[in-house]
């Protein structure tokens, strides 16, 4: 599918086609599956707004039950999130407590967002916590913080695409693409979930 | 995927969904113009994954946001009037959005988040539902994008929930009426 679409003139080229990511969607969906087996009481929770496109196609691949929470956050300082700022604008509306959580992210760098969301939801005594990234960026990371189920390891370019986005343009994208240089200029990336 | 065995029948299979979803991104891609920028704004939790699939399907530049509500609680259901749990992250004057929506059945909650998202001054205002259930309807509404017209059933599925259940499955399902209705 992708190779006959023609990609924006901002794409540098196509990291991950629509195949590889729904064949690693898949694979981890299995993995889950089986680690939360029999467990019961699994709520997903999706970070706003760039988990929603990788939640909608995991969850249709689990088999154990489950339910879908989102939460959104935001940062106190415009831009990107340093440490400890986090701002949560939209909380869970399950009850944490006592269930199983697992974090759905689109891409973890810095790991500050995710380190916060596993320790603000782990203070709320649930049986357990654990973290489902599609991307991970382990050259950025400055926290260690423990990703249990990871997509795909990348190198430090700039992503969009399949939920990520530049200044809000190319979240839709089926695919993760790396943008080109020149298309990095004034803009931010709109969302703290994204520069985690 | 299995059926479970509280589903009476499958309503719309996966294929439908996917063929249909397709069609309707080339209707919105036809209402617009490249300038235009829609503005999707999908009201959670239930068309996440309705909009998840519409979206990869759209080439024309376009942005989306989210808004969640909750109802008040007893005896306000009739107005329609909800609380915002969240609100756009978008300033949407002068923007063309379009409301998507999961299901329409009494349309109470969606003519009121019509009603207050017109008060912010949009340059255009159309609703997207995937499934709309006629027989039900209560306030005049135009749904300007409809994947299906469904009858009077307890669906599930792609989005959909019976106690935050059946959300994840890949087709739309009609609930067994023993599943959610206790037996005399």
């Amino acid at each position: 599918m992708t190779a006959d679409k023609v990609l924006p003139p901002e794409i540098e080229k196509v990291l991950l086609d629509e195949k590889t990511i729904e064949g690693r969607v898949t694979e981890l969906a299995a993995q889950i599956d089986e680690d939360y087996a029999g467990l019961g009481s699994l709520v997903l929770v999706g970070v706003l707004k760039g988990a929603f496109v990788f939640l909608a196609d995991l969850a249709r691949r689990l088999r154990v039950p489950h339910q879908i929470d989102f939460i959104a956050l935001s940062s106190y300082n415009r831009g990107s999130i340093s440490s400890g700022e986090v701002r949560l604008i939209m909380d869970t509306r399950v009850n944490l407590t006592g269930r199983h959580v697992l974090v759905v992210e689109d891409i973890v760098d810095t790991g500050h967002t995710l380190d916060y969301l596993l320790r603000s939801f782990g203070a709320r005594l649930p049986a357990s916590v654990r973290s489902c990234v599609l991307l991970s960026k382990p050259d950025l990371r400055e926290v260690d913080v423990a990703i249990d189920y990871v997509g795909f390891e990348i190198p430090d370019v700039w992503v969009v695409g399949y939920g990520l986005d530049y200044a809000e343009r190319f979240r839709t994208l089926p695919y993760v693409a790396a943008l080109k240089r020149d298309a990095l200029e004034d803009g931010q990336r709109s969302e703290p979930d994204a520069c985690a | 995927m299995r059926v479970p065995d509280d589903l009476e029948r499958v309503l719309i299979s996966g294929e439908q969904l996917q063929a249909r979803v397709a069609e309707l991104a080339a209707e919105l891609e036809a209402a617009y113009s490249e300038g235009d920028r829609p503005l999707l704004v999908c009201v959670l939790k239930g068309a996440f994954v309705f909009l998840a699939d519409l979206v990869r399907h759209i080439e024309m530049p376009h942005e989306v946001d989210f808004m969640e509500v909750a109802s008040y609680g007893s005896g306000t259901a009739s107005s329609g009037v909800v609380r915002i749990l969240l609100d756009l992250e978008r300033n949407i004057q002068g923007r063309h959005v379009v409301i998507v929506e999961d299901i329409v059945d009494s349309g109470r909650t969606l003519t009121y988040i019509v009603r207050n998202l017109r008060t912010r001054g949009p340059a255009s205002l159309r609703v997207c539902a995937l499934l709309t259930k006629p027989a039900r309807r209560e306030c005049e509404l135009d749904v300007d994008f409809v994947g299906f017209e469904i009858p009077d059933e307890f669906v599930v599925g792609y989005g959909l929930d019976y106690a935050q259940a059946y959300r994840n499955l890949p087709f739309i399902g009609v609930l067994k009426r023993e599943a959610y209705s206790p037996s005399p």
